[in-house]
């Protein structure tokens, strides 16, 4: 019972946070949504996981679970490496205005 | 800018780590009387100190970020200049400058919006043919993906109008911006024109060119992009 409300917390941080990131990556949102929430269904009733386990080819639901767990690792590196881009552009925005402001008029550029 | 016979053409030359052949570049362009702005991209040798010499104005980044933004920070400089007709040009010495006009005459001639350098409709001079088959296939994944049909869609000599040139925002800051302008492009909907033109490849300008690795990277680039914003 203990693990099952702890997990639940967590995972509906996941959902919280995925819903936030929806509309700057819509693909990452969406993914971590669905994946959080199965992940919340199946936290309460585990019976079902191995049911569907069973259903998809893996043995056990935990096994099931574990797989989910990696997809949700690998979306959040993906949504990192996103925001790592945007950052970028930002930088480049930046550096581009910085760029033009300071241009060297041709005269100076021939004394100097 | 102090009085330049024709303030209304001007020509981007994104450069970085290029001072061995820059100055050379540089000059033979300014004498033919267009402004010039060279794009140093953080460069960490002598390019923009002989770029000035050489009669360029030159746009510094106080950090490298890469050919794209380079060409996209040339635009909006040249933009703010009040250019009608931006050339974009190689840093390298691979294009010819005698090209400049008949691009910039393409553009008048078909009332096109961009005009773009093609080494397969004109000639190249000593091209290897590893580098032949790399072309083809950006060219042939190019076509694919935006729908324009081009013969050369890595070629670094291109003339748009002012008109086209306010409808381009390169994001991809690398390599792949060559695919992004040419999205760009077709999704401005505005007429392009090809224009032969020769590409001389010399040990220089082989040495700095792209390779089949940064291929790779380029689709990374371009498929990341549309996952974001």
């Amino acid at each position: 019972m203990i693990a099952q409300i702890g997990l639940s917390i967590l995972l509906l941080g996941v959902l919280f946070y995925a819903w936030t990131e929806y509309s700057r990556a819509p693909a990452v949102g969406l993914v971590s949504m669905v994946v959080a929430g199965a992940g919340l269904y199946f936290v309460w009733l585990p019976s079902q996981a191995t049911w569907l386990a069973s259903l998809v080819g893996i043995g056990r639901g935990v096994d099931l679970i574990l797989y989910v767990w990696v997809i949700i690792s690998l979306m959040v590196m993906l949504n990192l490496h996103l925001k790592l881009r945007s950052q970028t552009e930002l930088i480049t925005a930046l550096t581009r205005e910085i760029a033009i402001a300071n241009a060297r008029p041709v005269s100076a550029a021939t004394t100097s | 800018m102090p009085g330049e016979p024709d303030t209304s053409i001007w020509l981007i030359i994104p450069a970085y780590n290029e001072a061995a052949v820059i100055g050379r570049v540089v000059a033979d362009v300014v004498k033919r009387g267009y402004n010039v702005a060279v794009i140093d991209d953080g460069s960490t040798d002598e390019t923009g100190r002989r770029a000035g010499a050489a009669g360029a104005i030159v746009v510094t980044h106080p950090i490298n970020l890469g050919q794209g933004a380079a060409l996209q920070t040339g635009i909006q400089f040249a933009l703010r200049q009040g250019a009608d007709t931006i050339v974009t040009f190689d840093a390298d010495g691979q294009h010819r400058p005698a090209d400049i006009d008949s691009l910039i005459g393409a553009l008048t001639t078909n009332k096109a919006d961009f005009a773009l350098g093609s080494r397969f409709l004109g000639g190249t001079v000593a091209m290897p043919l590893s580098r032949r088959l790399l072309l083809m296939a950006a060219t042939w994944f190019t076509r694919l993906t935006t729908g324009l049909n081009v013969s050369d869609t890595h070629n670094g000599l291109r003339a748009m109008t002012r008109r086209g040139a306010s409808r381009i925002k390169l994001r991809q800051n690398r390599m792949a911006h060559a695919s992004e302008l040419l999205d760009e492009i077709a999704r401005s909907g505005l007429r392009y024109v090809e224009v032969p033109v020769t590409i001389e490849y010399s040990w220089y300008s082989l040495a700095k060119g792209q390779r089949f690795a940064d291929s790779l990277r380029i689709l990374v680039d371009l498929s990341a992009q549309r996952l974001h914003r």
